[in-house]
């Protein structure tokens, strides 16, 4: 397990600096000009002229490079052009926002999850119904559900907010959390429930299954010891994979909601070519995803043994 | 101010934890606030105005140089003189200054302050604040910086009177200080105190050291502002104890906060297509104020499909403004008919001599080989310039030209003017304008390569030079004269004069009185409830 940890955390820092290498390249080739960015639309071709330099964005590309990366492995990701505060201090807001968003929709769809496997395996009375909604929902694109989440639940029955996070109170935030955080776990959920499902299905059929029920084992019991742990692995798997992909699912959900997060912040950047803050947030993103992904991973061996 | 990041990180664990049951709970219990009667006037002092987008820069008037945060600047800082509200003429007004004297060849401009006014800190205001308010515009070099450029020396005879010399005659500085993104007046103890090692450019993030009718209390970029009243302001006082500044990132939503009641006003940030669902509405109110900016049209001399006059002015002439303001502008609009914004030249002395005639097109289209491709630009996002861009792209299709209609992010469309060849042919721009009223703030950006939106570099130094002479002397038949030389090049289409279409509940009053032709934004101490 060490030994793979050591491994996992090696391809972590070669992950992130390829990544770096990718997304600074991508910048450089990209249109725009992020003195502009900096100064304002109407700036004069002489104060541009100006920033540019004080931005060192006239240093030959690997002075840059070498100057974001420098300045990177610190955690010092330079000064966004378009907020001029540190891209940190702007992230620092938008994390925890993002993660909040991620973490209750990531939760939410794993409910879903579990009961649209369940319901399906186990055959449950409207278990048919269930999963056909699921499945027409989640074949509906995350922009158009957010909306029609907003003109039905905040519009017409004014049961929930439609954008924003909330005036800082508990009660204020879960509320203005509940669509988005909705939106959002509705695709994840069809995909960690068919892995489950199958799961389920195959270990439900297993001798060891029949086994047991024959010894007299009532079903909460051999569900819990029996079904539950040998069906779980894949779909653990599949739970670390759509927990990456949550995150970068934010960037259309928090538009539409307002979201104060990193998707809302990268989508802001982009259009400003405000390349400190696309790249700290692709660092961050990138980052997430491989930590992810490695404890999915570690979750699924101590889950199944027989993996390591 | 009340920090809003305490205990984030505690209540995100929070949030996650108790995601499951409290979900349920929500969903059961509801989010909206039951309370709320739609659409009635707030009794609790609360405007809320609706931002579309983040306001990007820091609202530090030094720094800031975009739209929206322009909310927050004008509310919370004054200058010295502003345009005249609700008139749809370039007007000088007072401000912090209640008159002033020019000389006769503009270089000495006297400013006599307004007496009684004090900074949100409790500091006077004097004329030493003016010199201090114009050296840290210089030290701060945003892009509004050049507006101080000419300013020699400000000399303060006494508390009220400031005396600002110029280095070279400028009939356009008090069009400087007017403009929304002029000098604003800033507390020089306030400045002193938080100066840090930026000019307290970092305090100016998040704080404000203006004598403006509001102050900010709370400020969450990317999410909202709350300004509160000062109660110390030297003007009027609305009933507006505090104005809250929510931030929007997508227009239905902010349309559909607007019609629950959420939202007390929405100023130029709905699309067009909104238009007729509010337009003769019983339920709302819709204003459309004058402004400086129009939808425009530029050629790029630089391609081969363009470069020559006479294929410019062709084009040109095959563009069926009148239909095309209509059809997709709508009532926003007007055709433009000077060459300069509505209203800068008096009597329209500026008049655009261009006349429909698509057989001009036609007939220069049979000279092109079969297929001739070109481009039509429109900037990212903006409907207005695409539907147009796509309805000049096809007359020219019919013409047998292989037109196409393309889109640009923004921050492309003012790289093109390092090199004009990677540019579309054509571009239509939806909505822009000049930082001020004055002729030569108009010429100077639009013409002069230098300018800043000049996008393709089409100049004539002729015309750069009658514009230097003309902010001179403020020499109106010079502007004029400038402004048809540069017409001639085709490179240049005043399409329509833009309109701020500002959409408000029913019961707001004092819209009209707050808006002036310079600022596409409201002032909040002008504004009242009904009854």
């Amino acid at each position: 397990m060490l030994r793979f940890l050591l491994r996992r955390t090696g391809s972590l820092a070669v992950v992130l600096l390829v990544l770096s290498a990718v997304v600074f390249l991508l910048q450089q080739i990209s249109p725009g000009d992020p003195a502009r960015a900096s100064l304002g639309a109407n700036a004069s071709r002489k104060a541009v002229a100006a920033e540019r330099h004080r931005l060192g964005l006239d240093d030959p590309l690997p002075v840059q490079f070498l100057r974001f990366l420098g300045h990177a492995v610190r955690g010092d990701f330079g000064t966004s052009y378009r907020t001029h505060r540190p891209v940190a201090t702007d992230l620092a807001t938008a994390f925890p926002a993002t993660l909040e968003l991620v973490v209750a929709a990531f939760v939410l769809a794993l409910l879903l999850a579990a009961v649209f496997a369940a319901s399906s395996a186990l055959s449950w009375p409207l278990a048919g119904i269930g999963r056909g909604v699921l499945l027409v929902v989640a074949t509906a694109p995350p922009f158009l559900l957010a909306l029609v989440g907003i003109v039905v639940f905040y519009a017409h029955l004014d049961w929930l907010p439609g954008s924003g996070r909330g005036d800082g109170g508990l009660g204020s935030e879960l509320s203005h959390l509940v669509l988005p955080a909705t939106v959002l776990a509705i695709a994840p959920a069809l995909a960690v429930g068919r892995i489950l499902r199958s799961g389920l299905e195959a270990t439900l059929a297993a001798d060891h299954v029949r086994t047991a029920r024959s010894k007299g084992l009532g079903q909460a019991s051999v569900l819990a010891r029996h079904v539950v742990r040998n069906s779980i692995g894949p779909s653990l798997a599949m739970a670390g994979l759509q927990l990456g992909f949550l995150f970068a699912g934010t960037v259309v959900v928090e538009q539409v909601f307002s979201w104060p997060g990193m998707g809302n912040y990268l989508a802001s950047s982009i259009p400003t070519s405000d390349y400190p803050a696309i790249a700290a947030v692709t660092l961050v993103l990138g980052a997430v995803y491989v930590v992810v992904n490695t404890l999915a991973d570690v979750l699924q061996t101590a889950a199944d043994p027989r993996l390591a | 101010m009340r920090s809003s990041s305490i205990g984030r990180r505690t209540r995100t664990l929070l949030v996650a934890a108790a995601t499951v049951p409290l979900f349920v709970l929500a969903a059961c219990s509801g989010g909206g606030d039951d309370s709320r009667a739609s659409n009635a006037a707030p009794t609790d002092g609360t405007l809320t105005v609706g931002l579309l987008g983040d306001i990007g820069q820091p609202p530090d008037p030094d720094v800031y140089y975009a739209n929206n945060g322009l909310a927050i600047v004008l509310n919370t800082y004054e200058g010295l003189v502003q345009y005249a509200n609700d008139k749809d003429s370039v007007e000088i007004a007072p401000r912090l200054a209640t008159s002033w004297d020019v000389n006769p060849d503009n270089t000495v401009f006297t400013f006599h302050l307004r007496e009684g006014v004090t900074f949100h800190d409790g500091t006077p205001f004097t004329s030493a604040a003016v010199k201090v308010a114009f050296d840290r515009r210089t030290a701060v070099e945003g892009g509004a910086a050049y507006m101080v450029e000419g300013v020699k020396d400000v000399a303060t005879p006494d508390d009220l009177t400031a005396v600002v010399t110029l280095s070279s005659p400028n009939s356009a500085f008090l069009d400087y200080l007017a403009s929304p993104f002029g000098p604003k007046m800033e507390s020089p103890t306030a400045l002193a105190a938080n100066a840090g090692s930026d000019d307290a450019q970092t305090y100016l993030q998040t704080h404000d050291v203006g004598t403006g009718p509001y102050t900010i209390a709370e400020s969450q970029p990317g999410t909202s502002w709350t300004l509160k009243r000062y109660d110390g302001y030297w003007g009027e006082k609305s009933p507006f104890t505090t104005v809250e500044l929510p931030i929007f990132t997508d227009a239905s939503a902010l349309q559909l906060a607007f019609d629950q009641g959420d939202v007390s006003a929405v100023v130029a940030a709905l699309p067009s297509s909104s238009l007729k669902k509010y337009e003769g509405s019983d339920d709302y109110a819709s204003y459309m104020l004058p402004t400086l900016q129009s939808a425009l049209v530029t050629v790029n001399p630089t391609k081969e499909f363009f470069k020559s006059q006479q294929a410019r002015l062709a084009f040109l002439q095959s563009i069926d403004q009148e239909s095309l303001v209509q059809q997709v502008l709508g009532s926003r609009s007007e055709p433009a008919t000077t060459l300069y914004a509505k209203g800068m030249i008096p009597g329209g002395a500026d008049k655009q001599e261009l006349t429909y005639d698509p057989s001009v097109m036609e007939a220069y289209a049979k000279t092109l080989p079969a297929g001739t491709a070109m481009t039509i630009g429109f900037a990212s996002g903006n409907t207005n310039a695409e539907q147009m861009a796509n309805i000049q792209a096809a007359k020219l299709q019919a013409l047998g030209i292989k037109a196409t209609a393309a889109s640009y992010p923004t921050s492309q469309v003012f790289g093109w003017i390092n090199d004009p060849t990677q540019g579309p042919d054509a571009f239509f721009d939806g909505n822009n304008g000049p930082d001020g009223g004055s002729p030569y703030m108009w010429g100077h950006v639009f013409w002069d390569a230098s300018g800043g939106i000049n996008y393709f570099g089409c100049e004539v130094p002729e015309v750069n030079a009658k514009l230097d002479q003309a902010v001179a002397t403020g020499d109106d038949a010079l502007y004029v004269a400038a402004a048809q030389e540069y017409a001639e090049t085709g490179c240049y289409y005043n399409l329509s004069y833009n309109k701020d279409w500002v959409l408000a509940q029913k019961w707001l009053t004092g819209v009209e009185e707050s808006h002036n032709i310079g600022a596409n934004e409201l002032d909040f101490s002008k504004l009242g409830i009904q009854g």
